[in-house]
């Protein structure tokens, strides 16, 4: 497995590649480096996250191989902050639930938020683990290359506690 | 490498009864789990849904359970399935131990909390009942079923909403393909909740009726709960074991629509790829495919979405096809092994499941199975998932033959 | 009528969460969905909630939606003559 290119985003620092580029947090780190894709202010603070580290990531990849890639992703909180949202205006007794923020209540539409910007059509999926284990992670890389074969695999960490607890840790793989 | 993966055991409980037997006489006679809302404590009574019919008390007492498994739905409902999965498979205690476990949910112990969220909410301070909100974790769910069931090598958690349980079966086929394990059991569990029957209805695709997938008037889901494991495993384990071989997962593929968070693409882009992939890792054309269990959701964009995508493949004829969510209602995380239970049984026993609820087509020619009771000799099947997310998943089941097994 | 459009405008701005956008951005008469604002369907979900909850307007078909939510004046009209609070 060789690695392209690496980032990690925690509140207070983003390092790509080694290099720290901003302090900035998520919403700072759109205006700084994306700009241009209002969708991103209806996500969950989830997809904010994965959003923002694929965009850092994906910058100068062509469409083409983008295509056939494949996004497989890790956390350990699923999608708890907007399920804690979400379970809350179903709870109160004059309730209207929102169906936006019901759809960001399944994890894996962080997965789904990177596949619409980017057109990419490979395998997705998105795993619950207890840590970061590293082993089962990479077992789990490793066998996406026996069954197809993308171009190059988009994947790691992703997993928001709180606005002061967050961490994306993601990398670009080829075998 | 392993080339291929045999599939040895299957449990499943659904709304159509508890086992395989029982879901098997429930599908030959037509007669539908959907009905009237009597576990789930919600006002939200005018939607008919397809219930597991034994209480969580009733698990409790034929599993022999006590807390915390007791009040957890999701969790008593998976040991029932992967004990009936590892027991048709005759799996011994220690073949476990170098076996996975791997088990799709997107709800976990979510029943759980909605009973103690309120009190912990309003309280803001930690009680008793903040203590119990830790079983809302999906993947401590998996952990106590899996605890419950035997001691495994590795025990993981996919969540990618309704095709969980399918990407569960492949990430199990994929470990035995790769060496890592011989064995794999895998599938999904999912409780209904009024966490995601409100969720569904905010979507508003709910249908106040029994849903009719397929159907030109067909206007959405009847949510459905259960669980449902197949055991996994290698040639060269079935073979040293002397276990009896319910199918081969041919061919399988996770694709992804990428179009939108909930709405399938107009040409059913996902679903196309899904399975034309599938296809080709089972070496199989469009012609060899015998019958597709569809997702079939019963939603307008599904149901019409996924045809599409069939009729890009089949632009001659569409093999027979229908949807068994109006049997078991539609059990979102668990729906893909529950799903790839009903089509083993399809191969084993020579039969279509019917497509209930169905009046008028979409298009012309797109006919579900319609016919109670029939006899088909079944030699590959196509089994549909697809998921919120865009992610779409198929799983291909054959026949097995002992001269080409 | 204008104050009603006003406060919609608001309102849509606040539910969607269309950051970066002001009232005096949105054309009254201009498309709501495809070319226009580029709203989903998961919006219209959103906005049948709004005119619930702001409004008291129950929608049970979110196809009756498609004609209603055309433009912000559209749906400035169908407030107007059905709003129960």
């Amino acid at each position: 497995m060789k690695t392209i290119a690496e980032i990690s985003i925690t509140p207070n620092r983003t390092i790509l590649n080694g290099d720290t580029i901003s302090t900035a947090n998520i919403a700072g780190l759109y205006r700084e480096f994306v700009g241009d894709y209002p969708k991103f202010f209806k996500m969950d603070s989830l997809c904010k996250l994965g959003f923002i580290g694929s965009e850092l990531l994906l910058k100068g990849i062509n469409a083409e191989e983008k295509e056939n890639a494949a996004i497989i992703l890790f956390n350990r909180n699923g999608s708890l902050i907007t399920d804690r949202n979400y379970q809350k205006t179903i709870t109160d007794d004059n309730y209207f639930p929102s169906p936006a923020l019901f759809v960001y209540t399944l994890a894996n539409i962080v997965t789904g938020e990177i596949a619409i910007r980017n057109k990419i059509y490979g395998e997705s999926s998105f795993y619950v683990l207890n840590n970061q284990d590293m082993d089962l992670m990479n077992d789990i890389i490793n066998n996406t290359y026996l069954t197809s074969s993308p171009t190059f695999i988009l994947t790691g960490w992703v997993d928001f506690d709180d606005e002061h607890n967050y961490e994306a840790k993601l990398k670009l793989v080829t075998k | 490498m392993e080339d291929k993966v045999f599939v040895t055991g299957a449990g499943i409980i659904s709304a159509l009864g508890v086992g395989s037997e029982a879901t098997l006489q429930s599908l030959l006679s037509g007669g539908s789990g959907i009905g009237r809302i009597t576990h789930l404590e919600t006002e939200h009574d005018e939607f008919p849904v397809g219930e597991v019919a034994l209480s969580n008390a009733e698990m409790s007492r034929m599993l022999n359970v006590g807390y915390p498994i007791d009040s957890l739905r999701t969790v008593l409902m998976g040991i029932i399935a992967a004990k009936e999965a590892v027991a048709s498979s005759k799996l011994l205690p220690r073949e476990l131990r170098t076996a996975a476990f791997i088990s799709g949910t997107t709800v976990g112990g979510m029943d759980k909390t909605e009973r103690h969220f309120k009190t912990v909410f309003d309280s803001n301070t930690e009680t008793e009942d903040s203590y119990e909100l830790k079983y809302n974790d999906c993947g401590y769910s998996t952990e106590l079923i899996a605890d419950s069931v035997g001691k495994f090598s590795l025990v993981t958690t996919t969540s990618t909403a309704c095709s969980s349980a399918a990407n569960a079966i492949i990430l199990g086929a994929n470990l035995i393909k790769s060496g890592i394990v011989d064995i794999a059991i895998a599938g999904g569990s999912e409780a209904l909740t009024k966490f995601h029957l409100n969720g569904f209805n905010t979507l508003m695709i709910l249908d106040k009726d029994n849903c009719r997938p397929f159907d030109r008037d067909r206007t959405g889901i009847n949510l459905g709960e259960g669980a449902a494991y197949i055991v996994l495993e290698s040639e060269k384990s079935a073979k040293a074991r002397g276990a009896e071989v319910l199918g081969i997962l041919s061919g399988y593929a996770n694709t992804c629509d990428a179009f939108h968070q909930t709405a399938s693409s107009e040409n059913g882009e996902g679903a196309y790829l899904a399975m034309r992939k599938a296809m080709d890792m089972a070496r199989l054309s469009p012609r060899d495919i015998d019958y597709i269990n569809a997702h079939g959701t019963g939603t307008p964009n599904n149901d019409e979405t996924e045809l599409a995508a069939m009729q890009r493949i089949w632009d001659y004829e569409l093999p027979k096809f229908s949807s068994t969510k109006a049997f078991t209602g539609h059990t979102t995380s668990a729906s893909g092994s529950i799903e790839a239970v009903i089509c083993l049984l399809a191969l084993r026993h020579g039969f279509l499941p019917q497509n209930l609820g169905w009046k008028n087509p979409i298009k012309d020619d797109a006919i579900p199975v319609l016919e109670k009771c029939n006899t088909e000799n079944v030699e590959n099947i196509i089994n549909n998932s697809f998921g919120f997310g865009g992610n779409d998943s198929t799983l291909i089941f054959s026949k097995f033959h002992k001269d080409n097994g | 009528m204008d104050n009603l459009i006003l406060q919609l405008k608001n309102q849509i701005i606040e539910v969607l969460n269309l950051e970066d956008m002001t009232p005096e951005d949105i054309d009254a008469e201009a498309p709501l969905f495809g070319d226009g604002l580029g709203l989903d369907s998961i919006d219209a979900l959103e906005l049948i909630v709004l005119l619930e909850r702001e409004y008291g307007i129950k929608l049970s078909n979110p196809a009756e939606g498609k004609q209603i939510f055309k433009s912000i004046a559209s749906i400035a009209d169908y407030v107007s003559k059905n709003r129960k609070k």
